[in-house]
């Protein structure tokens, strides 16, 4: 996914392992870029079922 | 990890363990550049089915590593994880650089998005300059050509001294030429990118401590101690032995700190200017008139002179228009009126009044503060209008790329408060979730950022809703509105000045790398809208819910009463009707709790204009959420969240009773 603040690409998913140290437990649903930290919600299970159905499997930017 | 830290663990540790591939007697190929360029599309090309992907010693970073299909299979290929420079940032990158300093390579083949090769072609220097044996491969040339890019791949190569290749890794164009270039063997060129006079001095005086590594160039070496990444370079610089590596790191540090920018900033400006001076003589991009445009605007976004007009333009626009007129104004209204006024209430006051035979539990969702008469409400017809327009405005400014030029605008008035434009993320974070953005002042640099930048939170950024309600609620006297945003930007500024004077400190620096403005796209708006609303939502809903069954309680406990008793003198000293003393104890939930109850008291017209804009002003400083305090407690301790909410409180109430002191003595109408 494209960071909207910093505009550098990266895995959501391997960013969401720096979760794993928040205080917030993984709850906050949110995706933080590993290079300038601006949080994004991640998308739900509605949008990405969406996407599969539609296609559209890159992820959002 | 600091210099020392680092040394006493190297002099303590047993040698590190070598790579899985270390053994390895085939000829390394490096395959290295940024996040989706194609890297791993190549790798496929590249080698055969027998690919074994482990995990870089001590790391949690795979590494995928295989065996070349062509050339008789006497390579092995490695996929390095993504990475923008040398000087890395993350884990990812430090594995990649990791891998460029630890592993001598046959080859390097660095590969770049073509048609982003501007923003690439820097960390190509870079190699060149490190002495690596560099192929340069042009991926995604058919992309390229499309938008109207044209590189003359062999004048680049001219130009670098190094083979340049260009290809389309997902079709297998050029692979023939790529695996050419590769058997006639890469060699190290000469090249060197030339910084600014103090930071070659400050390399030239390093460079030569650092000779007689063979894995590394000395000049790099040099550059990669002076951007603090010192750690792999003091591990080589260890085995030349004696108290080298210690006073290579002092030395190091000394020299920084007399650089006038951070060494990022010179090596990113010298890597940039040099990159477009090559590609001015070897590439030619489309003229189009949209991009020069864009990047008008992007100045002019920037410039302090046009910035603070535009930046005011964005808030009139987007908050007050957008979010307090057609979300607090238009939408709540309807929600208020129709849905549940109209409809919803009746129907849940009919429901309760068949099911619940008892005037008690009935009050519990029915009730003045009940769960569906307040708690639903206000979360459903208040705050979810309000939030769900906040966030598609930010949105719309996310993703046009407004906010890193927000940023470098507010930069300079940022330092004046012991802050610098890194600290704009976690502030603008808290015009959505204040916790949330507390725990983000993590990513600033020292401990000092992080005190103000919290403190800062905690009394002048109102969340979203909050924002949103109190917008809604002065629309209809927008002297008071002016008021009210002159008084938090004051309160902002000089609460940060005075933090700033009391925790002195040095000046951090701030440098970014902009991304280009672009056009929101309407799908991807909507998309993140949609999401934030249900983050939002879900984390309100049961808070709201909660909060009325608490206040329930507390009626039928006695404790409401006597709490809002406790209250009423604090209100009443503010010149407000005793009824916002409920409001004040909303806020002590959430903030936009007691925002919402004020949109209560003003509805029933128990606020005139004078009185809406200090309860405003009064409320948006005060206390932080319970959840924000919770976190202020984690991350900063239990001393700062209460000295921090102490301070809150105090500065709170005594703005609010100096405006409507001021206001009185003046005899101002709003």
């Amino acid at each position: 996914m494209i960071c909207p603040f910093c505009g550098r690409t990266f895995d959501a998913e391997a960013a969401q392992a720096a979760c794993r140290t928040c205080t917030m437990l993984g709850g906050c649903k949110k995706v933080k870029c590993p290079h300038c930290s601006y949080e994004m919600p991640a998308e739900t299970s509605l949008v990405k079922w969406l996407r599969k159905k539609l296609g559209k499997g890159h992820g959002q930017s | 990890m600091g210099a020392l830290t680092y040394l006493r663990r190297l002099a303590s540790s047993k040698p590190a363990a070598p790579p899985p591939a270390a053994a390895s007697r085939r000829p390394r190929v490096l395959l290295v550049g940024s996040p989706n360029v194609g890297k791993s599309a190549l790798f496929n090309r590249l080698t055969g089915r027998y690919v074994a992907v482990s995990n870089y010693p001590g790391t949690t970073v795979e590494v995928t590593r295989g065996r070349s299909k062509a050339l008789e299979g006497r390579f092995e290929i490695v996929d390095t994880p993504g990475m923008y420079s040398l000087a890395a940032i993350g884990e990812e990158e430090r594995v990649a650089c990791r891998l460029l300093l630890n592993e001598p390579a046959y080859a390097v083949l660095h590969v770049v998005d073509a048609k982003n090769i501007e923003r690439m072609l820097g960390l190509t220097l870079q190699l060149i300059e490190a002495r690596l044996p560099v192929i340069l491969v042009l991926n995604m040339a058919d992309e390229a050509r499309r938008l109207g890019v044209r590189i003359d791949a062999a004048a680049l190569a001219r130009r670098l001294g190094i083979p340049v290749v260009a290809t389309v890794a997902t079709r297998g164009r050029g692979m023939a030429e790529l695996l050419g270039a590769l058997d006639a063997g890469p060699h190290p060129a000469a090249g060197r990118v030339e910084y600014d006079h103090e930071l070659e001095r400050a390399i030239t005086e390093l460079q030569g401590e650092l000779v007689g590594i063979d894995t590394l160039a000395p000049r790099t070496g040099a550059l990669l101690l002076l951007q603090d990444v010192h750690d792999e370079v003091l591990h080589l610089a260890a085995r030349l032995g004696g108290e080298r590596a210690g006073l290579l790191a002092e030395r190091a540090g000394q020299l920084r700190r007399t650089l006038p920018h951070s060494v990022h900033y010179h090596v990113t400006l010298a890597t940039r200017q040099q990159a477009q001076k090559l590609l001015a003589q070897t590439a030619a991009f489309p003229p189009i008139q949209r991009v020069q445009f864009r990047e008008r605007l992007s100045r002019l976004c920037m410039h302090p002179v046009t910035g603070f007009p535009l930046l005011a333009a964005v808030l009139y626009f987007g908050l007050y228009g957008f979010v307090g007129r057609l979300g607090a104004g238009v939408l709540v209204d309807w929600l208020e009126t129709h849905l549940f006024a109209d409809w919803l209430t009746p129907h849940f006051h009919h429901a309760a009044e068949a099911l619940i035979p008892w005037p008690l539990w009935r009050d519990l969702f029915v009730g003045e503060y009940g769960v569906l008469t307040l708690g639903l409400r206000y979360a459903v017809a208040i705050v979810l209008p309000i939030v769900g327009t906040f966030f598609l405005a930010f949105s719309i400014l996310e993703d046009s790329g407004y906010l890193p030029r927000l940023a470098m605008l507010l930069d300079r008035l940022f330092k004046r408060i012991g802050l610098n434009g890194r600290a704009v993320i976690p502030i603008v974070l808290g015009f959505g979730c204040d916790s949330m953005a507390t725990l983000v002042t993590r990513t600033l640099e020292t401990r000092r950022e992080r005190i103000i930048a919290s403190f800062l939170l905690a009394l002048a950024i109102p969340c979203s809703a909050q924002l949103g309600v109190i917008m809604g609620l002065l629309s209809a006297h927008p002297a008071g509105l002016v008021v009210w945003a002159a008084c938090m930007g004051g309160i902002f500024l000089l609460a940060g000045h005075l933090a700033a004077r009391l925790l002195p400190g040095p000046g951090p620096s701030f440098y970014m790398e902009l991304p280009p403005l672009r056009l929101p796209r309407p799908a991807n708006m909507l998309i993140k809208t949609y999401s934030r609303m249900v983050w939002y939502f879900r984390e309100v809903l049961p808070l709201f819910l909660l909060a009325s069954v608490l206040i329930w309680l507390g009626q039928v406990s006695g404790v409401f009463g006597v709490i809002v008793s406790c209250l009423k003198p604090m209100v009443r000293a503010l010149g407000l009707p005793e009824g916002a003393a409920v409001a004040f104890l909303f806020g002590f939930f959430r903030r936009d709790y007691g925002a919402a109850g004020l949109y209560d008291l003003q509805h029933s017209g128990a606020l005139s204009g004078v009185q809406l804009t200090v309860a405003a002003i009064t409320l948006t400083l005060f206390l932080p959420c319970i959840a924000q305090f919770l976190i202020l407690k984690k991350e900063r301790g239990w001393r700062m969240a209460l000295l921090t909410s102490l301070v809150v409180m105090v500065v709170a109430f005594g703005v609010g009773l100096a405006a409507s002191t001021i206001f009185g003595l003046l005899k101002v109408t709003l």
